[in-house]
């Protein structure tokens, strides 16, 4: 209704995602940003954008049977490398001592996440019979387990240390990450992948915004609360806890094939505890069970590197050299990345978003904020 | 809310913000009368007393805080920066341009994927690599480099680079090494019976066990697989117990190590603990002097020697003068120091060629490598690059002792010499291939 915003007359209005005005008109400002900003960025930046589109997938995944669902994973990096090494085998370059299949993207990237979900799938029981650290400890056993198949199956992944290329980026029999030209614009291969990273984001984020706001979302968020309550008034536990892995695996396999081609070249040890704690990380700084949460939490922790190189041209005892100066910013780049972990848990447990809900709030209600 | 939680949000957000803006690319440019094309400038380099001159910026890639190897590779970036610093502090390249490395260092963590992505990240702003450390990381890296012509200086003595076209590489490689060492144990005990390899996964260690057993193999002496040790750096196996349960089941009279100095000093205290007594002899990036103030300090200091492919701190030759010079009081950490220095001298030379000819990008850097003389100031004879690799490659090692009395911890036993089969051995490809 015009003048009442936030009075909805049929059910597709009030369900809409972008049901005012203001939230449509931020969207579109949003979207027409992010894609001209590749236009005014250098390489280096786009390719990290396109990089922390993707983790957000990634943490969207993480969150889903994280935050909205409880079920406590550190197994993310298993599902990752699972992801990333089936792309690798699907797409990659034949003829290699490792396996490689040179197909399209088409097949390496739906192959990734159905391989991880499937995987995803066969874990899922397991949480139906265990809980919190429980739960927690045999996720992460999948982690260890994995790492010792990276590592022995050396005609996938190259071995430990050695490594392998990532999947190609052919589209329809065309290789699509070299530099192009298009009208009178140069667009190089960092363009593409971010173009690519943000509509595969854009997708899966709005569908895993429906899954959580439809009827399997308000189960997971019963199976979460109050789990013998739900299964008390007919929510299966088994059921949703096999969704919610499964649906998290899946994202988590697109993220860990996409993430891959990023810098084309993967080593088994990088699927690895510290990997699932990176993704944790970006669920818990950003916001758990949230979908704003998932990508604000991305954004910090695979931009903070970034951030903490620039610092030396601002702050003067810390130098981008290899020694020198009170702290290097090799050795910033990982002490921050705890210490933010530890202050939002401590101070702002819904995270970046809780934050952000504030800073909106307060001009919201501008001029009459207190 | 209070309005200054607020006001801190804000700016908070809007640093952000400008912080990104603030990150430019740095382009190439043209420098008069000689062409360049990706990371040479004609404006001074940030800091440069030499207001006159370009800039060619050189990148780094090294393992700065988590690998098996930084505890090296910190000193031998800084004797990279001094080796430029002092060049930059004389005629610079032709009298034009300083070099610069600082500005694109970066770190790989000894790990090929985040080596691959560094490499991406520093791609459009640098003429070379004035050091890429880790055979497998610098392989990774290699299909990059090809499309790009960016020739590299590895900080890896891989036998491969031999018949390469994009590095120019320095010294003898780690499969002559280890027979070098074999052949020196040899002459200097006895002819082993049971001989051992314990080594990192990949082109490092690969390629010495590759060594060893051609050294088994033109020697006549059993090579068992059994006898043949993969193990990983602590980081990832948490210990070497593993190999050091094989050392004391097979108890050979030698072990030859490839892997990283704290594993290194790890596998000779336990096993030397456990009542062996054969020896070890080491690969050059197996020594690390601050293992001496370790437990295993006395058995290494008895039990063992490394091979290395220049003399050590202290030598009598016109490069460790200058790097003598270089440091005034303070001296290095270690002998990745000496390394770093020695290996930046092809670069040096290259670059001259290309500005001398007029033409300093890529490509022609590229080309000119098989053109170039390397003077390295008495630390290794003159080479060049254009040749097969059986005559090129250099076979001579020295064999060195851990010694506390000496400035950086090592001391020479033997000075350069080719042990008989490293001289004999028909070099047509690499030792252990990728």
């Amino acid at each position: 209704m015009r003048g009442r915003r936030a009075l909805h007359t049929s059910y597709a209005s009030d369900q809409a995602p972008l049901n005012t005005p203001a939230k449509r008109l931020w969207f579109a400002a949003l979207v027409v940003g992010l894609v001209l900003f590749p236009a005014f960025a250098t390489n280096e930046l786009t390719a990290l954008f396109a990089t922390a589109f993707i983790a957000a997938v990634g943490a969207i995944g993480l969150n889903v049977v994280t935050g909205y669902a409880g079920q406590v994973s550190l197994g993310h990096a298993f599902f990752l490398g699972v992801g990333a090494y089936t792309a690798a085998v699907l797409g990659g370059e034949p003829g290699r001592p490792v396996l490689g299949f040179g197909l399209d993207i088409w097949v390496w990237l739906p192959g990734a996440g159905l391989a991880a979900a499937l995987i995803g799938l066969v874990v899922a029981p397991l949480a139906a019979r265990l809980k919190g650290l429980y739960l927690a400890i045999v996720t992460l056993g999948l982690v260890f387990v994995g790492e010792h198949v990276f590592r022995e199956t050396r005609f996938i992944t190259g071995g430990v240390g050695t490594g392998r290329s990532a999947a190609r980026l052919t589209f329809m029999g065309e290789r699509f990450d070299r530099r192009t030209a298009l009208g009178g614009l140069e667009v190089t291969r960092e363009m593409k992948l971010y173009f690519l990273a943000l509509v595969v984001l854009l997708i899966l984020a709005l569908l895993s915004h429906n899954l959580t706001r439809s009827a399997i979302g308000r189960a997971f968020a019963a199976v979460r609360d109050r789990d013998i309550a739900a299964e008390v008034m007919g929510v299966g536990l088994l059921r949703h806890k096999v969704i919610a892995f499964g649906v998290s695996s899946f994202y988590a396999g697109i993220a860990g094939a996409l993430l891959a081609t990023i810098t084309g070249f993967i080593e088994p040890g990088t699927y690895n505890l510290l990997l699932s704690v990176q993704y944790l990380a970006m669920v818990l700084i950003g916001g758990v069970a949230t979908l704003s949460g998932s990508l604000f939490g991305a954004g910090l922790v695979i931009l903070l590197p970034r951030l903490v190189q620039e610092l030396p041209r601002f702050v003067p005892f810390i130098t981008g050299q290899s020694t020198g100066g009170l702290i290097t910013t090799f050795q910033l780049q990982t002490l921050l990345y705890g210490v933010f972990i530890v202050v939002f848990v401590v101070l702002e447990p819904r995270g970046l978003f809780g934050l952000w809900v504030r800073v909106r709030n307060y001009w919201r209600a501008w001029p009459f904020s207190y | 809310m209070r309005v200054g939680k607020l006001w801190r949000l804000t700016a908070g957000f809007a640093a952000f913000v400008v912080v990104f803006a603030g990150c430019a690319s740095e382009g190439g440019g043209g420098g008069g009368d000689i062409a360049t094309d990706v990371g040479v400038t004609s404006e001074p380099c940030p800091g440069s007393d030499n207001q006159d001159r370009g800039c060619i910026y050189l990148g780094v890639l090294s393992d700065l805080t988590e690998g098996p190897f930084r505890a090296l590779a910190v000193p031998l970036t800084e004797g990279q920066k001094a080796f430029w610093e002092r060049v930059n502090s004389g005629d610079g390249i032709g009298g034009r341009y300083d070099v610069n490395i600082t500005t694109y260092t970066r770190d790989n963590k000894y790990n090929p994927q985040e080596h691959v992505a560094k490499l991406r990240e520093i791609l459009p702003n640098v003429l070379a690599l004035a050091q890429s450390l880790g055979t497998p990381m610098t392989i990774a890296g290699k299909d990059l480099m090809d499309e790009n012509d960016l020739v590299a200086v590895p900080a890896s003595w891989w036998s491969g680079w031999s018949f390469e076209d994009l590095v120019i590489e320095s010294g003898h490689n780690y499969c002559f090494e280890a027979m070098n060492g074999l052949d020196w144990f040899a002459e200097e005990y006895a002819k082993p019976d049971a001989i051992m390899a314990v080594h990192y996964p990949g082109d490092y260690g690969g390629d010495s066990a590759a060594g060893v057993a051609k050294w088994a193999e033109a020697n006549d002496v059993d090579f068992p697989s059994g006898n043949n040790v993969q193990t990983l750096p602590n980081a990832q196996a948490g210990n070497q117990d593993q190999a050091v349960g094989a050392i004391l089941r097979v108890r050979p009279d030698v072990v030859v190590l490839a892997t990283g100095p704290a594993e290194a000093a790890e596998i000779i205290g336990k096993t030397a603990a456990q009542g062996f007594e054969g020896r070890f002899v080491g690969a050059g990036p197996t020594y690390n002097p601050a293992v001496l103030q370790s437990e295993a300090a006395p058995a290494i200091n008895s039990l063992y020697n490394f091979t290395g492919p220049w003399a050590p701190w202290g030598a009598d030759t016109g490069a460790h003068k200058a790097m003598e010079e270089a440091v005034g009081d303070e001296l290095p950490a270690n002998e990745g120091f000496t390394s770093g220095w020695i290996w930046s001298y092809p670069m040096k030379a290259l670059l001259e060629k290309a500005v001398a000819d007029g033409e300093l990008t890529r490509a022609s850097l590229r080309e000119n490598i098989d053109q170039i003389t390397v003077d390295y100031e008495g630390a290794l004879p003159r080479r060049n690059y254009s040749g097969d690799a059986d005559n090129l490659a250099f076979r001579e090692s020295v064999i060195g002792k851990p010694d506390e009395e000496a400035p950086l911890g090592s001391s020479l036993l033997r000075d350069f010499a080719v042990g008989p089969t490293a001289r004999d051995h028909d070099f047509t490809e690499a030792c252990q291939a990728v």
